[in-house]
């Protein structure tokens, strides 16, 4: 018998679990078929959840109702807000996550949500209904019928591990088998599919680290919460360590170059550069001296460390050889061996924006299948793939996040648009409007959508009611509250700005550069004193409104070119006046939209204008002539 | 098609670009039209980087009409103005400012606006504009540095670093900034005024300029029946010379319309020859004048009629003091004095900064050059003010992005994701 879903979600990561998650949220009857229900939620990597554009993207994810923030504050066990010292546009949380807590607060979530089922097997295939997708098929021969599928299967369709120069071992995880007859059955539907490289760090046994030649890296002492809606008790907390590189490492690295399998020829696939392996870094740096490596604890409750920055492809007596020369790790015992392991990925410009494969209706992807790197960038496009999937099959208008309202967006519309030639990973300089996407405002930019569009269960929403409530407040007492000038003055010595001789109002002192929201706050007494992050909010938009308002104004003219609609059909090929590159980017890429078309590499921006005489023209009827005078100029036409 | 037209080649393209001597022949017909050179030039290896060819034909008005007419029948069209360049430009062969460096070049009428536009055309302009791209885009990379990595091997890149360098790329703007106010001249000549009372000798001076440059190009009437224009290249550099004499004074009432002629033509000059002959004095018609002229426009007063006043003897009063004049000649036409010194004085008076950076420079041309320059530059100084005043970085950084976006439409490229590139070839980031 044929059991039936309105969703299927296939896979059980951090993509996964959002797509099922907002899914079910939304009202569609959901459906999560993994392979080994116990490890969902799983962190594969390294235990650290956040970071500069990534931490942005764990409260976007919370502030759309997703499961990860919430997970994350369950079990971190170290926190730092990551440039600190800068403005608070750039502030980036990032949690050290207890390996074992993680999972266990994503799976007491899903618990928690209704109209969400969990289900053990295998997927080995989908099945189609004409020209749609009609279900997916189990390695036992169950089928599963679904009005859609979301397919979330990280590296393990076809992933190959490689430990040192062999051929490699078929592997999605260490340890787990991977997906093979999944990646055969989507390639037979005519996808376009390519491979990519990625690896991880050995783990060592912290009893028998030498912590004395360590350096201490405590965590930032605070109640931070990657979620704005429910306050889940903060675990107890734990502090890391950085070691250094040295001659010995290089020496050892280099000597065994050879047996590498990304220096050996053993792995084809393409890696992330911002996540180089210790070969990369010995091979395209050779006279940096020393590199930073970080031991991370595993958890709570075990003494396993994860020792960021060595990641690597080599043997395992090499990386026995090479641990030994770091200072602290002369006598550490590996628990496990590093690995580089090679996925196949479908290159995302064959996705919609609301990450549905253009050629397979029904069928979605979401997380390192897209191509992507990260936990973050994995839970984002899976909220957005869960929810799109769910709001198809209730017949209700797509969710599509701009880049002027969400790093989600950037990620989104960059995969679509542009394609992924190495895997990919959020930056803050991804972003064009970095001042408005920020983490402290995340609730307040996307809650209110989250609410209306019924991604917010009932607590949630009552949530962000508060928390607007406070927010107002902050704005208020900044607005209202006059400062006389010996607490004026305090601060702004402490700036180093001006003295003033007479009362002033908190705001007029806020817009001066380097005076600091929370100093006026615990200074003039504000009965929040203390809540950073609302203050920081406040600050950041008086400080610098004009840059702020810049960036708006720039959003609303994007989003007046992404009003400029592009039908699918349209016939670049015959669009004469369009350069002959921007023509076959086009008609490879065929963006919805005149904002898309735009950042289409390749396109410049007389290529958009003549796109919009086209594009009129052809409405009319009128063909154009390759001799009409093109316009050349600013892309600003709408 | 141009098989049909050289049935000699039996189908069968000729090598690319090897000329070959072959029989034309009509299409329709088969008569011999002309024997004459062809050079075929496959695609993307073109011009246009499309498939082309050549013909060199005999000369006279019909053989070419004829061959013309057959390539017609045969299926060709006739290519309208500029279609050569408009293709090269849609097919990628050239930039946007190449294209207009081509319109230029066939248009050139001095010397000065030929090497301009020909090095325009070379992409000596599109180079530049791409360096000076390329020095914002490192300025935005230390800055991605700055904020997407604070955890890295290498310390963080200090402030007064970012701030220096955003100086240099500001001054290299404005190098570049300067050669706008010449280079627009450069293609339609600099508005030159010959000014003065009535019989100051204006019209003697045009002739003799004139007849002096043997570059002229033309010597029409000017577009008001009271004005006389003509083009000249004076020391390689072209100049629009403009004789306010057509009007007689036979009586006080016509004498002062043509001062009113000559007052409109001085507020558009972007240079102003003011004659005075040696014995007159200053008056108050050249202190009209004079009033008429809009600031920053230089004025060379020519002392005319030289020859009137013997060798040696004073000239009648000039200007009083405090009244500036950027050169004082003495010119006779009967004996040729100071028409050499006019020659060498001008193009440097208004072709300033171009006569100062020598040929090779790139130059702006066209004001749409201009205006993205200017924007550029005044992005980047915004963004090193900003910094300067304690603004964060990560904010200040928005000015960049306009900077870069205005040097990009300039030449018509859009960017992929080069920040990002330039960060990781330059640091070695990642856990």
């Amino acid at each position: 018998m044929t059991r039936s879903y309105d969703v299927i979600v296939v896979g059980g990561g951090h993509a996964g679990t959002e797509a099922a998650a907002a899914s079910a949220r939304l009202g569609a009857r959901t459906l999560l078929i993994t392979p080994d229900l116990s490890r969902v939620g799983q962190m594969s990597c390294n235990p650290a959840i956040g970071g500069v554009a990534k931490g942005v993207v764990v409260r976007e994810v919370d502030a759309l109702g997703g499961v990860m923030g919430r997970a994350t504050d369950a079990s971190r066990i170290h926190f730092r807000m990551l440039n600190r010292s800068k403005g608070p546009a750039v502030w980036s949380p990032r949690a050290q996550c207890d390996r074992g807590l993680y999972p266990r607060g994503v799976r007491r979530i899903l618990d928690g949500i209704e109209k969400l089922d969990l289900f053990q097997e295998m997927i080995t295939g989908v099945w189609m209904e004409g020209e749609r997708l009609g279900g997916v098929v189990t390695r036992g021969g169950q089928r599963f019928s679904a009005g859609a599928v979301v397919v979330t299967a990280g590296t393990f369709l076809r992933g190959r591990i490689h430990v040192g120069g062999e051929a490699g071992v078929p592997a999605g995880r260490a340890g787990e088998a991977p997906s093979i007859e999944l990646a055969e059955a989507l390639e037979a539907r005519g996808l376009e599919v390519a491979r990519f490289k990625t690896g991880t760090p050995p783990r060592v046994d912290g009893r028998t680290v030498d912590f004395s030649r360590l350096e201490v890296q405590a965590g930032d002492v605070n109640d931070y919460r990657f979620s704005a809606y429910v306050d889940e008790p903060i675990p107890e907390q734990r502090v890391c360590w950085i070691t250094w590189t040295g001659e010995g490492l290089r020496k050892v690295v280099q000597e065994n170059l050879g047996r590498s399998a990304l220096y050996g020829g053993a792995i084809s696939g393409r890696g992330p550069r911002y996540c180089p392996s210790i070969e990369d870094k010995i091979v395209k740096f050779p006279n940096a001296p020393r590199h930073q490596v970080f031991l991370e604890p595993e958890g709570l409750e075990t003494t396993e460390l994860y020792v960021n920055g060595l990641s690597t492809s080599l043997p395992g007596d090499v990386q026995e050889a090479f641990i030994h020369t770091v200072p602290g790790l002369e006598e550490a015992r590996i628990t496990k061996l590093g690995y580089a392991i090679e996925y196949d990925y479908f290159p995302p410009h064959q996705l919609r924006h609301t990450l549905e494969v253009r050629s397979v209706p029904g069928l979605f992807f979401a997380g390192q299948i897209n191509g992507t790197t990260g936990y973050e960038e994995a839970a984002g496009q899976g909220l957005v793939a869960g929810a799109n999937a769910a709001l198809k099959v209730q017949g209700l208008e797509g969710f599509v996040l701009g880049r002027d309202q969400a790093y989600i967006g950037v990620l989104v519309d960059d995969l679509v648009t542009k394609g992924v030639d190495e895997p990919y990973r959020l930056f803050t300089s991804r972003a064009e409007f970095r001042l408005l996407l920020r983490q402290d405002n995340a609730p307040e930019r996307l809650g209110p959508l989250a609410e209306r569009r019924g991604l917010l269960l009932p607590e949630q929403a009552a949530a962000l009611k508060d928390r607007r409530r406070r927010w107002v407040e902050v704005r208020e007492w900044f607005r209202s509250e006059v400062l006389v000038p010996e607490t004026a003055n305090k601060v702004l010595r402490e700036a180093e700005s001006a003295e003033v001789n007479r009362p002033v109002r908190a705001e007029e002192l806020l817009r001066r550069p380097r005076v600091r929201g929370e100093s006026l706050a615990r200074a003039g007494g504000a009965p929040f004193a203390g809540n950073d992050e609302l203050v920081a909010a406040v600050e950041l938009e008086v400080k610098y409104e004009g840059y702020v308002r810049r960036e708006e104004d720039r959003a609303r003219r994007l989003r007046d070119q992404a009003g400029f609609l592009l039908p699918d059909d349209l016939p670049y090929a015959d669009f004469v006046t369009l350069s002959r590159e921007a023509r076959d980017k086009l008609v490879r890429l065929r963006p919805g939209n005149l904002a898309q078309a735009g950042r289409i590499p390749g396109v410049s921006p007389a290529d958009l204008q003549n796109l919009v005489l086209e594009v009129r023209r052809a409405r009319r009827g009128v063909a154009v002539d390759a001799t009409d005078e093109p316009s050349q100029g600013s892309p600003d036409i709408l | 098609m141009l098989l049909r037209l050289a049935p000699s080649l039996r189908g069968e393209l000729p090598r690319p670009r090897v000329t070959r001597l072959l029989s034309l022949k009509d299409p329709t017909t088969g008569a011999l039209l002309d024997r004459g050179l062809v050079t075929w030039f496959p695609g993307p290896s073109s011009y246009t980087g499309e498939d082309s060819a050549e013909l060199s034909l005999h000369g006279g008005s019909l053989v070419p009409a004829l061959v013309l007419d057959a390539c017609v029948r045969a299926g060709a069209r006739m290519a309208r103005p500029g279609e050569f360049t408009q293709r090269a430009y849609l097919n990628g062969k050239v930039d946007l400012v190449q294209a207009e460096g081509v319109a230029d070049l066939v248009e050139a009428e001095s010397e000065a606006a030929r090497r301009a536009a020909l090095a325009q055309t070379e992409g000596g302009l599109s180079r530049r504009v791409s360096e000076l791209r390329e020095g914002i885009v490192e300025l935005e990379a230390l800055l991605a540095y700055h904020v997407d990595f604070p955890e890295e091997d290498d310390p963080p890149v200090p402030l007064e670093r970012i701030v220096r360098e955003a100086g240099g790329v500001a001054e290299r703007l404005e190098i570049l900034q300067a050669t706008a106010p010449g280079g627009e001249l450069l293609r339609d000549g600099a508005l030159t005024v010959l000014a003065g009372r009535p019989n100051s000798g204006k019209s003697s001076l045009f002739n003799a300029l004139l007849g002096e440059a043997r570059a002229i190009v033309t010597a029409e009437p000017g577009t008001t029946r009271d004005a006389i224009e003509a083009r000249v290249s004076l020391g390689g550099y072209p100049f629009r010379l403009v004789d306010t004499a057509g009007i007689r004074p036979h009586e006080g009432e016509v004498e002062r319309l043509g001062i009113e002629v000559a007052r409109r033509y001085v507020a558009r000059a972007s240079l102003l020859l003011l004659c005075l002959p040696c014995d007159r004095a200053w008056g108050e018609e050249e202190a009209t004048f004079l009033s008429a002229v809009p600031v920053g426009v230089p004025v060379v007063l020519l002392r005319t009629m030289r020859d009137r006043i013997p060798r040696g003897a004073a000239k009648a009063p000039g200007p009083p003091g405090g009244i500036g004049t950027h050169a004082v000649i003495d010119v006779s036409v009967e004996d040729g004095t100071g028409l050499r010194e006019i020659r060498d004085t001008l193009p440097g008076l208004v072709y300033r900064g171009l006569v100062e950076l020598g040929g090779d420079a790139p130059v702006l041309t066209r004001r749409r050059q201009r205006v993205a320059v200017t924007r550029a530059l005044e992005e980047v100084l915004a963004f090193r003010n900003a910094l300067s005043a304690g603004v964060a970085a990560e904010v200040a950084a928005a000015h960049l992005r306009s900077a870069e976006t205005a040097l990009e439409e300039l030449v018509g490229v859009i960017s992929g994701d080069e920040v990002m590139d330039r960060v990781f070839a330059d640091f070695c980031i990642g856990k």
